[in-house]
């Protein structure tokens, strides 16, 4: 390809693109090691991200109309600045936090969203900026340059991009290291844009050394900024699904995943709760299955002598970290398995004595998997007869508060379900034992009649854990709470309630805000405008069901599920590309669009509710495929029929953004948690058609 | 408005005071504030006019803690049990304990004071400080009619603790100096009926109202958050001088003291600021009394740190009793040697307690049964 200036542009898009979503998602991660990682802390990085780019486009623009004409040189420059800014950014999302927040706290709704939100605004408006002024840029030179050309660009950037990182880069190099990677490649591509040009001289070359500085001296900095506890951080991976951390101080190694402290290798409470009550009920203990661990559990289960203890965790970075550092005790009967344990469960023909499940309270979709009436029943399956499954929810204190009852209501009937006997003993966190017989609440005595001593549960337990308490547990549970399940996911509603709770305040004046937000929006919008803003919320918001559909059945499956986030970008690609080609046909192909986008979600979710686990892997691709098509394809129409324009096409770009924004919040936030995965579907599939019948209307 | 700006409020000299007056008048440290209109239109069944508080116009200035909240009609205190309605300061919660449980007295903990007895232990709802790592915050960070309670005005709730066997009542979980008035009265009740009567405080009183419970109460624990102010304001929305000043009245007052602290990583774990503590504990309260380290655990917003590590605690207690401080003990940490008392004298182990599993086999008539030397506290009658 011969060089000119515009492919110079559009090679410059490319690299953007790329850089952008690895920092996107290196970003993202470094928000989740620092804050929730829940739903909501999520949709509020995505959102920040979507509208501030939306802002930056909206300003490139307004630019465009108020200043001098638009220059390569300075295009090149903004985008040394881009790169410069990525590592700063990610350090900043790091380091920050303890000027920001009390040291060790955690962060409510808003002030976490205004840390995010400050935190990636400069990258995020450059960003967004940058890509319409490459396009006014472009125009400049070639006045019929298509603004489709740009748009598809800067698909493949986000395709590779994404892909690099997630099957490349994040098995091989550190946040910064790859931060170092692929903003390098960006600023090679500016200075490249100018190559051979007298354009490029010290005014350029002065900036590009200081970025390269910048990009090269991050990763110098990278453990000395993560260096947050107190001791020293023997033990630092980052692992495709977040970040691995041991901290050793005064002899105690403390294991913290994405930032939050998991389990250290000294508490016996912990571990003595989780092994003895569950396996105290239980006549001979052989086959036992954990799934997660807690630090000294082994020490603690080995005194039952079992032939085999398997050991699911889904993270080899994790098992890899707690056998090095001694925090659970290697010993011949445990057999460790990698995998997600749902799928494990699926698969396995063993069965087991005792199931024992230590995971964190269902605050995520993917977490929620594991506490919903399916799960329960394929444990079920898995127990032998006489066996016991025991999981845990967050500690009940003195008090039972109206989100615990809640809480425990659900998890209670969602057992009982399949489990007759559900004893619940509340301990460093309340404990629910399951099993299809009586059980006995005196744990201790069961221990005297199995000769087993323990430093906790001897002493501590009568105090502890009476009979009031266990009944005043039984007593606060409701009678008519719905059971928590794979498509109606009640739980993780409770769960973001107990988080507003807990930093007293509601995401009421947010959401309100954003939805008067939106109306004047939509008041304001084209109609090409109202199509691409409900195209974009219909494929954010189809990403999110499909992927959570995809965990449900096949659990989380690294691979896969990036392979469907890869799909539903790089499917954009070839929609543009034939969306270029047939956009003389205008309002027939966003018909065509809306309508397949409708009937693609209907069949999709048809198939789920009629099909389920039947369905295979390749129809998640496909559906995600057809949604990003027909997405894709509505972008050069709607160019064409608003004006090529630099005006229509900043608009266009907006209220793509817009869209995908709206859709991540409200599918993720709202309509998963609180009315499952149906009725979430039938939203988007109520949105399109509406979408649908304006387009029937708008151009008659 | 802010009419009380300037005015001589008593107790201003503490340093809540002295930095606490925000740009409305209310009174804050920290993060803590007032809520503005956020009282009930009229009392409930459980109001009571509040013990201690002062008067100018409609507007009142509780004086029961360090934060001598300003109140206009409508407004609530920072401990949220206390209301102006109508020009009078009423508490919300009298005779609802939302907590009641019978519980070891270790677990207060109270190691010197009828051990392996029963404390009938309840709560209101409210708290003055905001800890970030409040164990109790379902209790403590709500307002009364937030919570299911019980209805147990103070005769009742004597009686209840009659019915369980329990040697004493404990005020505890959440915050009792906040629902002061219900404290004051069911310890003078329960004192007549020869139940003893134990504070578990943060011990953020003013010295007045501290005066009248000291007559009512026969053992208090006090949490000592830490031995600097800055901490005492970040973590807690405290702050330090007036907890000092409780410590030293309630030894003044000859009531049982023991004191907590809990170890907090990066906050309450340096040696140099345990060392000035303990300093302080043996030179203004003696070394009689016992102290706890507890062993931190990441709870409520406090979630991002690791647990303490035991060699830290243990280092806590090895510097208190190079300070002379004689009963020194750590907590949450399960068959460690120092969940027993040893003879600060002979070194003979006095009393033994794998959880709340307790002997006594080296304490008689409260001396050691080895070398006779008498151990501080207050002890079962078979041993006492």
């Amino acid at each position: 390809m011969k060089k000119t200036p515009e492919t110079g542009i559009i090679q410059l898009v490319v690299a953007t693109g790329i850089a952008s979503v690895a920092c996107q998602l290196l970003i993202i991660r470094e928000f989740l090691s620092g804050f929730e990682g829940n739903e909501f802390v999520i949709a509020l990085i995505m959102f920040s991200w979507l509208v501030l780019g939306g802002t930056g486009t909206w300003a490139a623009h307004v630019a465009e109309q108020r200043f001098s004409p638009s220059g390569l040189s300075r295009l090149a420059l903004l985008s040394m600045i881009l790169a410069a800014l990525a590592p700063l950014t990610l350090l900043a999302a790091r380091t920050a936090r303890d000027f920001a927040f009390v040291h060790g706290s955690a962060a409510g709704f808003y002030t976490t969203f205004a840390y995010i939100f400050c935190i990636v605004a400069p990258y995020c408006l450059l960003l967004g900026f940058l890509l319409p002024y490459s396009l006014f840029c472009a125009r400049h030179l070639d006045p019929q340059f298509s603004g489709t050309r740009v748009y598809i660009a800067d698909n493949i950037g986000d395709v590779c991009g994404g892909a690099v990182f997630s099957f490349i880069l994040v098995f091989v190099a550190t946040p910064l290291q790859s931060m170092l990677i692929v903003n390098s490649l960006l600023v090679a591509s500016a200075l490249f844009l100018l190559s051979g040009s007298e354009l490029l001289r010290a005014k350029i070359l002065i900036p590009a050394a200081v970025a390269f500085t910048v990009l090269i001296a991050a990763p110098g900095v990278e453990k000395i900024s993560l260096h947050q506890h107190p001791g020293n951080l023997v033990h630092y991976e980052e692992s495709r699904y977040g970040r691995i951390e041991i901290f050793e101080d005064h002899g105690q190694h403390t294991l913290f995943l994405d930032g939050r402290p998991v389990f250290s290798d000294r508490n016996v409470t912990m571990a003595e709760e989780l092994g003895h009550y569950p396996l105290s009920q239980v006549k001979n203990v052989e086959e036992v299955l954990l799934i997660s661990a807690e630090g000294g559990m082994i020490r603690e289960i080995e005194k039952y002598s079992p032939e085999r203890i398997d050991y699911v965790e889904i993270d080899p970075g994790v098992t890899r970290a707690v056998f090095e550092y001694k925090m659970l005790k290697k010993i011949p009967e445990i057999n460790v398995i990698h995998a997600d344990a749902r799928l494990y469960l699926s698969r396995t023909a063993n069965s087991y004595d005792a199931v024992i499940m230590n995971l964190p309270e269902p605050e995520t979709f993917q977490i929620n998997r594991f506490y919903t009436k399916e799960f329960f029943r394929l444990v079920r399956a898995r127990l032998s007869g006489g066996g016991i499954f025991c999981f845990h929810s967050g500690a009940v204190g003195n008090y039972i508060s109206e989100i615990q009852r809640k809480k425990i209501s659900i998890l209670y009937q969602t057992a009982s379900e399949y489990f007759p006997e559900i004893l619940m003993l509340p301990g460093r966190r309340l404990y629910f034992l399951c099993a299809d017989r009586p059980l006995n609440p005196d744990i201790p005595a069961l221990l005297s009649e199995k000769k087993i001593s323990t430093s906790y549960v001897h002493g501590y337990y009568y105090g502890n854990i009476t009979s009031e308490r266990i009944s005043d547990l039984k007593s606060a549970l409701y009678n008519n709470t719905d059971p928590n399940t794979d498509f109606s996911p009640g739980m993780v509603a409770v769960m973001f309630s107990q988080w507003f709770a807990k930093f007293q305040t509601t995401p009421a004046l947010f959401l309100g805000l954003l939805a008067l937000g939106l109306l004047v929006y939509l008041i304001r919008t084209t109609g090409e405008e109202f199509v691409l803003l409900t195209t974009g919320a219909m494929t954010m918001g189809g990403e999110l069901l499909v992927i959570f559909a995809f965990q449900i059945f096949f659990g989380y499956i690294y691979f896969q599920i990036g392979l469907i986030v890869t799909v539903f970008l790089a499917g954009l690609l070839p929609g543009a590309l034939i969306g270029e080609r047939l956009k003389n046909m205008g309002r027939r192909i966003f018909l065509l669009t809306d309508g397949v986008l409708v009937v693609s979600m209907g069949l999709f979710i048809a198939a789920l509710y009629f099909a389920g686990s039947l369905m295979p892997e390749s129809a998640f691709l496909l559906v995600g495929g057809i949604i990003s098509v027909a997405c894709g394809m509505q972008f050069p129409v709607a160019l064409h029929l608003g004006g090529a324009g630099n005006p229509a096409a900043v608009r266009a770009f907006s209220a793509d953004l817009i869209g995908a924004a709206a859709g991540t919040l409200v599918i993720s936030v709202i309509l998963m948690p609180y009315t499952g995965l149906f009725w979430s579907a039938a939203a988007l599939i109520a949105m399109k058609t509406i979408s649908l019948g304006f387009v029937s209307l708008r151009y008659e | 408005m802010c009419l009380w700006a300037g005015l001589a409020v008593p107790g201003n000299s503490m340093p809540g005071i002295a930095q606490a007056s925000s740009k409305r008048g209310a009174k804050t440290v920290g993060r803590v504030h007032i809520f503005r209109g956020d009282a009930p239109d009229e009392p409930w069944k459980f109001s009571k006019e509040a013990f201690s508080y002062e008067k100018s116009g409609t507007t009142t200035i509780c004086s029961i803690c360090p934060n001598h909240c300003v109140l206009s009609p409508g407004d609530r205190s920072i401990c949220r049990s206390k209301v102006n309605i109508d020009g009078k300061l009423y508490s919300l919660a009298y005779g609802n304990p939302c907590a009641v449980h019978v519980d070891p007295v270790e677990k207060k903990p109270l190691f010197h004071f009828l051990p392996k007895s029963r404390a009938f232990s309840l709560a209101a709802t409210g708290c003055n400080f905001r800890c970030l790592n409040c164990q109790n915050w379902e209790i403590s960070q709500v307002r009364p009619k937030d919570v299911r309670a019980y209805e147990l005005f103070p005769k009742q709730a004597v009686e209840h603790a009659q019915r369980s066997g329990a040697e004493s009542i404990a005020y505890t979980y959440s915050e009792p100096i906040t629902f002061l008035e219900y404290t004051l009265e069911t310890a003078q009740t329960a004192g007549k009926k020869g139940i003893k009567n134990l504070l578990i405080s943060n011990g953020y009183i003013n010295r007045e109202p501290l005066l009248k419970l000291c007559k009512a109460v026969d053992a208090a624990n006090i949490n000592l958050k830490s031995f600097d102010d800055k901490i005492y304001r970040k973590l807690n929305g405290g702050t330090l001088k007036p907890v000092l000043e409780t410590l030293k009245t309630l030894a003044e007052q000859n009531v049982h003291l023991e004191i907590t602290t809990l170890v907090v990583p990066d906050y309450v774990d340096d040696p140099a600021m345990i060392r000035s503590m303990c300093k302080w504990i043996a030179k203004n309260l003696g070394v009689n009394h016992p102290l706890h380290f507890l062993r931190f655990f990441p709870h409520y917003k406090l979630d991002r740190l690791p647990p303490t590590p035991v060699p830290v605690l243990e280092n806590m207690r090895t510097i208190a009793m190079e300070e002379g401080i004689r009963y020194v003990y750590i907590g949450n940490v399960p068959g460690h040697e120092a969940n027993h008392t040893w003879c600060h004298s002979c070194g003979e182990l006095l009393i033994e307690r794998h959880g709340y599993e307790i002997s006594v086999p080296g304490l008689s008539n409260g001396k050691c049964s080895a070398c006779n030397a008498e151990i501080p506290g207050i002890w079962n009658r078979d041993e006492a």
